[in-house]
């Protein structure tokens, strides 16, 4: 028991973080950074290893969540205290790996109803107060707390829109006459909210961006080792022999993909 | 056998659901600590769903590797990524940070995961800008209405948008930022409202259809 010990402190002793790795992360990081980016150009073999790579890393970290945020101590923890209580949800929760088995596969139904029932019943109460109730009172708002004739405007003016747009997704009459007008004027007001939020996810996405150019720039420096730098040229010389060899092979001419 | 593999699992969904949702209106001491319990069975069984996913997934490129499918290489890589993150986590006991210093698992997430999330999802800015020439092309009012509020967002949260601005329209009184967020506050307000309250009365009808077994696809072929 004791020599199992010593070999996991020693395994767990590689695994202490020491300047050295940080100075290796920049490596890595600025790496897997440029070989993504490197898809901008075309598609190659560096930015599938990292792609399937971030598949990997993005599975591993919702997997340790789990374990150390459900499994350990909703699961674990209370079987080791006596509360069997907890093997309902685990059982419901294995039936759904029968999924597997298409002859026991129907068992995975229990999982998957008991899911369903209660997303369902959670919804419903959610909707109505936050989807339903709270719009229709925030269109109503405006009018009674008004402190100006300006307030006023912006009130009416939202009020008015969010009917129009109302109209625009009844389809319980036929959109013809008055009907037909509101439609169209609702079709402006989503229009709006369709370019405002697509120019919100543009800067969201630009944001990103030159989060991961900091870091380049961070990673470029002296103490890194020009990782930046080095990483970058070593795949700008591989897409040039890339092309190199390729023009020879294909006399010139990139094979059709 | 009918009652064991369509009934019941029916009538789990029907009760549960109805229990959920009465619960919700009818406020006391067993309501809530009924939601509470089957907050934390679904935090449970969510989690094994999640390991359904990752099986499926394992399984795929595992008969990809197997059946040395074109470029079953790549699929080697999934695996790596995956015991990359899991093996740091176990030693550290799924802790990122202990006091001050990092983990091994604190590494991993800040040079390998945070690297390839972040960069991942900046790519997509590039795609996003040439979707929005194609999208942009202004051939009707509304498509101008689109172009415009997007334009205003965009530029107006730039310093060059607000350059702009300030040396064509500064007479107005109003700066790029006050338009901004009278456009998010007041008309897209409007827009947004409708499609909420659309969404909203979806959802509800999906989740009775669910409820009372009129919809059933998610539970497969008899």
């Amino acid at each position: 028991m004791e020599f199992l010990a010593n070999l996991w402190n020693s395994f767990a002793g590689l695994f202490t973080v020491t300047p050295g790795w940080m100075t290796f992360g920049g490596w890595v990081a600025a790496g897997l950074t440029i070989c993504l980016f490197s898809f901008l150009y075309k598609d190659n073999p560096f930015f599938k290893v990292a792609e399937h790579l971030y598949l990997g890393v993005g599975m591993g970290w919702l997997f340790q969540v789990y374990l150390f945020q459900t499994w350990k101590p909703k699961v674990y923890a209370p079987l080791m205290e006596g509360q069997f209580s907890v093997l309902i949800p685990t059982l419901l929760g294995l039936s759904l790996v029968t999924q597997f088995f298409p002859r026991i596969s129907w068992i995975s139904r229990y999982g998957f109803t008991f899911i369903m029932g209660y997303g369902s019943g959670l919804v419903i109460p959610m909707e109505i107060s936050t989807n339903f109730l709270r719009q229709i009172g925030g269109s109503i708002s405006p009018f009674i707390g008004a402190t100006g004739p300006w307030d006023l405007f912006n009130g009416a003016l939202v009020a008015f829109g969010f009917i129009c747009v109302l109209f625009y997704f009844f389809f319980s009459v036929e959109h013809k006459g008055a009907v037909k007008k509101a439609s169209n004027i609702g079709i402006y007001f989503l229009m709006l909210y369709f370019g405002a939020a697509f120019g919100n996810t543009v800067m969201g996405r630009f944001s990103l961006l030159y989060g991961r150019f900091d870091d380049l720039y961070k990673y470029s420096d002296a103490s890194y080792f020009y990782a930046t730098h080095v990483v970058l040229g070593l795949l700008v010389a591989y897409f040039v022999l890339d092309k190199l060899v390729l023009s020879k092979k294909n006399g010139g001419q990139e094979p059709a993909h | 056998m009918i009652l064991i593999k369509k009934h019941i699992p029916l009538f789990i969904c029907f009760l549960v659901g109805v229990l959920t949702l009465g619960s919700y209106y009818v406020p006391n001491v067993h309501s809530e600590n009924y939601l509470e319990l089957m907050n934390k069975w679904e935090n449970i069984v969510a989690g094994f769903a999640f390991l359904l996913g990752l099986m499926s997934l394992f399984t795929s490129h595992f008969h990809k590797i197997s059946r040395k499918a074109p470029g079953w290489g790549y699929s080697l890589f999934v695996y790596v990524g995956f015991l990359l993150v899991v093996v740091p986590a176990v030693v550290s006991g799924g802790k990122p940070m202990i006091g001050p210093d990092m983990t091994s698992l604190g590494w991993i997430y800040r040079f390998v995961f945070t690297s390839l999330s972040g960069t991942m999802f900046a790519v997509l800015a590039f795609y996003i800008v040439s979707t929005a020439y194609r999208a942009f092309r202004i051939k009707s009012p509304q498509a101008f209405v689109l172009f415009a509020a997007a334009f205003i967002v965009i530029l107006g949260r730039v310093p060059l948008g607000q350059m702009m601005w300030d040396g064509l329209l500064s007479w107005t009184g109003y700066q790029v930022t006050d338009v901004i967020e009278w456009l998010m506050s007041v008309p897209v307000v409007a827009g947004r409202r409708g499609i909420m309250i659309g969404i909203a009365i979806g959802g509800i009808v999906t989740a009775l259809k669910i409820i009372f077994g009129i919809e059933r696809q998610y539970m497969g072929k008899d």
